[in-house]
């Protein structure tokens, strides 16, 4: 009871201040504005991508007859589809590329990123939901709630409350509640209306994925915020007087903000080093041929690849066998790779217990499917794409080999042939998938948050 | 005479002050830190793509020399050739074997800001295939890296720095009106000018050292190549930016204070006008730039190359169902008097190459000239936040800068023409790779851009950041004969 007495009267003096108008609506603008922006990107480009997709296989059907091997040159694009809820965070969109060309020999990688296409303006963030929660929602809790117990105290009202009894949890709860009361009257609507955006951008079989991935998007926030109101809490509860409180969550948020997500980064850099292009390149170059000549040299008996020593009509099967040889090495060069990446990622994810925001935007870009995760998930699933067409080719090589001996390029196939390269179909993987590649991210929040609420409620006021 | 002697006793009192609470100590500690950590950064990073150029250098030159070396061994007779490795060959010369490294070179200052660097290629590798094969190659990093940013000098002079004045300053008259300390320093012979001057410049002078000084002296002793004249007046440029963006804030700060509000207000305006300036507005710029200059479909780029590629695969399709009559007969993969038989396939390969290459120009060119366009806005607009000058400055004076690398992209167009234009006659006639021409091959020479360009564009940088600090400063002068010496 208490405690709601305590919530509504904080929230009423919330709502009389103008703190509430002029942070809470600026907030509520750029929120508004970010999400117009995504919005009108997503429209802009999911259209084109359907379209571009489709042509490009009825291309693939319709290509005249030629050697197949010439058509794998030609090869196959696809486009990675942006995820509904890329409107509400864009997570690492802006510096992945979305287009693959997938060809013969070699794994290719995503290009085309739109980072490389704007200014050196983006590298100070992208307008999004998730940016201006992320960054600039604590901001807001601090504005709403530096004040809320050493304001108290200042005022000599703390006492006031203290002698009714209060307990130091029915404080934490009462001023916690009025806080996201506040919050909620701001946000809830917002997301309420990012939602129905979400919707209507979602193709009617995978609603059911994306509405549990819009409620997982806002458990993440709710669970962000409330970490955010308890760090308040707990600095207000500690401070002697309001202006030390905001002085020193100001300093928290700043470092947790712009400083901290720079350093842990390059922390994790060091910590699990990641190769250049260049020497990503070489390896992968010096590992391919090894391997390659291995497998001539086991299958054919020979030392030199697509050399004389192999007659022409078995370049079908040298094909097959050389791509294979291929295969394992690419998944290893690339896994590696891309392990780096995700154990650099990792690292961040636990300094999320004392750094939040390094959890929330991890946890937040896995739930809307832009995170490096679902990435991959693409990539791996294109390669798979690329192999097959492949394996197609050279399994139809070897049962057209050459009969004109040096006439080796004259066979030509056709479209029956063509017909048998499936589409590429690619579907994001569901909800279950983000929710098991970030569970160190969720405990980390998780964890942010009960010790968060732990200092709030150690730093409450027992006596006055 | 008496107005200087004042002054000179203002700065005095306030260093003793400053250095007795220990809060100017702490904050140049802490800034001095960030800065020698983020100045590590950027020397390290640079180093790394040095060296890695330097090494990809010496490998091509390995490349050039052992191509040259098996040639004579061919002629020799000592060795035979390969089919798809064999530097006689025009058509395989001029596509992969011998293809050239272009290479924008860091500049002495690179360690200043990481700018675009860690997106941007600083080589590629040009052939004759067509630019969308080799041109959009980027530099390998987990874009959660790109998206967090580095922490490189840049980011603290930008963001951090900013912090730290406004830490110094918010209560640069405040605390001692509100201590009333005002009072009794106003009725010495003192004016309130004086005061303001001699109290700022005690907290801008080690501050501005931290921030210049200490990273000149770094980059002086260990980068060489700085102490050249021109590279000196370009470190000299810099410092004089970095000290235009630190009067920016104290003159904001000073401005605030003489509003005569109290010190706790003076702190949330500081703030308020740090997250509007540095945070929010080129967060909103770059969605602005983006809608006015939007960038042209990738998606649309895509299809583009397919197409002509098809085109192209249609076009040449007899040469491509090409005769692999080397399997028989292996001379012909030697030079005879110096004419080569190029099989039609690799022939036909070029020449799908170059059709694209010509059909995809325009819309390549489509790009650059969007990104042109959005990097003029960037230029036009920049007024709105010293930030945003200011870090487009930093980038473009370390030479990791949008533009500059615009400028490479430029020179690579000229030179992957130069390339094809040598390989095309010898390609289509046959005219087999001499070991004389691979040192007569058209080689990738880096030209900088004018240094004219560089300086009328610091200068007008310098120019947009001093015309706010001159308006603070006016305004903090109108205020100052205003200013009550009383908390009203």
């Amino acid at each position: 009871m208490k405690t709601l007495l305590i919530a509504r009267r904080e929230y009423v003096e919330c709502l009389r201040d103008g703190r509430l108008l002029w942070a809470g609506g600026l907030t509520v603008l750029l929120l508004l504005a970010a999400l117009a922006v995504g919005w009108q990107n997503r429209v802009a480009v999911e259209s084109e991508r359907t379209a571009a997709q489709q042509l490009d296989y009825q291309d693939w059907l319709a290509q005249a007859e030629r050697h197949p091997h010439d058509a794998a040159h030609q090869g196959m694009h696809v486009f990675k589809p942006l995820p509904p809820l890329a409107i509400v965070d864009p997570g690492i969109t802006p510096y992945v590329g979305s287009t693959l060309w997938l060809q013969a020999h070699r794994q290719s990688e995503v290009k085309f990123r739109p980072a490389q296409d704007a200014t050196g303006l983006q590298r100070f963030g992208n307008l999004s939901m998730a940016w201006v929660l992320q960054i600039l929602g604590p901001l807001l809790v601090i504005v709403l709630g530096f004040n809320a117990i050493a304001g108290e105290r200042e005022q000599g009202t703390l006492r006031q409350l203290m002698s009714l009894g209060v307990r130091p949890r029915q404080l934490l709860a009462g001023k916690a509640l009025s806080l996201a009361a506040s919050l909620g009257t701001l946000l809830l609507p917002l997301a309420v209306a990012a939602a129905g955006f979400v919707a209507a951008g979602t193709p009617p079989e995978a609603r059911g994925d994306t509405w549990l991935r819009v409620l997982a998007l806002l458990l993440t926030y709710a669970l962000y915020f409330s970490t955010m109101i308890f760090l308040v809490l707990a600095v207000s509860g500690w401070a002697k007087t309001s202006r030390i409180a905001l002085v020193t969550l100001l300093a928290i948020w700043i470092a947790g903000a712009t400083l901290m997500p720079r350093a842990a980064s390059d922390l994790a850099r060091e910590w699990h080093p990641s190769p250049t292009r260049v020497e990503f390149n070489r390896n992968l170059d010096d590992d391919l041929s090894a391997e390659h000549a291995r497998a001539w040299q086991s299958h054919f008996g020979v030392d030199k690849r697509w050399g004389a020593d192999l007659p022409l009509n078995r370049w079908g099967e040298a094909l097959q066998v050389d791509d294979q040889a291929g295969y394992t090495v690419l998944d290893r060069h690339f896994g590696k790779l891309w392990n780096a990446f995700a154990d650099q990622q990792r690292m961040q994810e636990w300094g999320g217990v004392l750094v939040p925001l390094l959890a929330v935007r991890a946890l937040s870009m896995a739930v809307a499917g832009t995170d490096f995760a679902h990435h991959r998930d693409f990539s791996v699933a294109a390669e798979q794409q690329r192999r097959t067409m492949q394996d197609l080719i050279s399994h139809d090589l070897i049962h057209h080999a050459d009969p004109l001996g040096h006439q080796h390029f004259s066979y030509k196939a056709g479209p029956e042939f063509w017909a048998t390269v499936p589409p590429f179909t690619y579907a994001a993987p569901p909800l279950g998938f983000a929710l098991r590649e970030s569970w160190r991210a969720q405990l980390a929040l998780i964890a942010a948050c009960l010790l968060a609420g732990v200092l709030a409620l150690v730093a409450m006021p027992r006596r006055a | 005479m008496n107005e200087i002697r004042t002054f000179l006793l203002v700065v005095r009192h306030e260093s003793r002050v400053l250095v007795a609470d220990r809060s100017l100590v702490a904050v140049m500690v802490l800034t001095a830190i960030l800065v020698l950590l983020g100045l590590y950064n950027g020397l390290d990073a640079s180093q790394q793509r040095e060296q890695t150029i330097a090494a990809l250098l010496v490998k091509q030159d390995e490349t050039r020399v052992n191509n040259v070396a098996r040639l004579r061994r061919i002629m020799a007779g000592e060795e035979a050739p390969e089919p798809f490795s064999n530097p006689a060959n025009p058509a395989l010369v001029g596509g992969g074997q011998g293809a050239q490294l272009a290479v924008m070179p860091s500049l002495p200052l690179a360690p200043l800001a990481f700018g675009q660097s860690d997106l941007l290629p600083d080589h590629y590798r040009v052939s004759y295939r067509n630019k969308a094969t080799f041109m959009y190659d980027a530099e390998i990093e987990n874009p959660w890296s790109l998206l967090s940013g580095r922490f490189d000098l840049a980011f603290v002079l930008v963001y951090l720095l900013p912090l730290m004045i406004c830490a110094m300053s918010y209560n640069l008259l405040s605390a001692e009106r509100e201590q009333g300390i005002l009072k009794l320093l106003m009725s010495q012979p003192l004016s309130l000018s004086a005061l303001v001057l001699g109290k700022t410049v005690v907290r801008l002078l080690p501050l501005l050292a931290i921030a210049t000084l200490l990273p000149a002296a770094v980059l002086l002793a260990l980068r060489p190549d700085v102490r050249a004249p021109d590279q000196l007046a370009l470190l000299a440029g810099w410092s004089l930016l970095t000290t235009a963006y630190a009067l920016f804030w104290f003159a904001l700060a000073a401005a605030a204070n003489l509003f005569g509000r109290s010190s706790a207000t003076n702190a949330i305006v500081l703030i308020a006008a740090w997250v509007g300036l540095v945070l929010v507005a080129p967060v909103l710029l770059n969605v602005l730039v983006a809608a006015l200059s939007p960038a042209p479909s990738r998606i649309a780029l895509a299809t583009e190359t397919r197409l002509v590629t098809i085109q192209g695969l249609n076009r040449y399709n007899e040469l491509l169902s090409t005769d692999y009559r080397y399997t028989d007969k292996p001379e012909l993969l030697l030079p005879q008097q110096g004419r080569f038989d190029v099989p039609a396939r690799l022939r036909a390969f070029y020449l799908i190459h170059r059709d694209v290459d010509h059909e995809i120009e325009g819309v390549l060119a489509a790009f650059d000239r969007q990104l042109a366009g959005q990097q003029a806005l960037v230029d036009r607009l920049g007024w709105l936040s010293p930030a945003v000058i200011f870090h487009e400055a930093l980038a473009s004076l370390a030479g990791t800068g949008a533009r500059r690398h615009q400028h490479f992209k430029r020179q690579i167009d000229d030179f992957h023409r130069e390339w094809r234009a040598y390989f095309e006659p010898r390609v289509q006639s046959g005219t087999a790779i001499q070991a004389a021409d691979y040192s007569t091959m058209p080689k990738f020479v880096w030209q900088e851009a004018p240094r004219a360009e560089t300086v009328r564009d610091l200068a007008l940088r310098l120019l947009q950041i001093f015309l706010p600090v001159a308006v603070l400063s006016g305004l903090a002068l109108r205020r100052l004969r205003r200013f009550s010496v009383v908390p009203t």
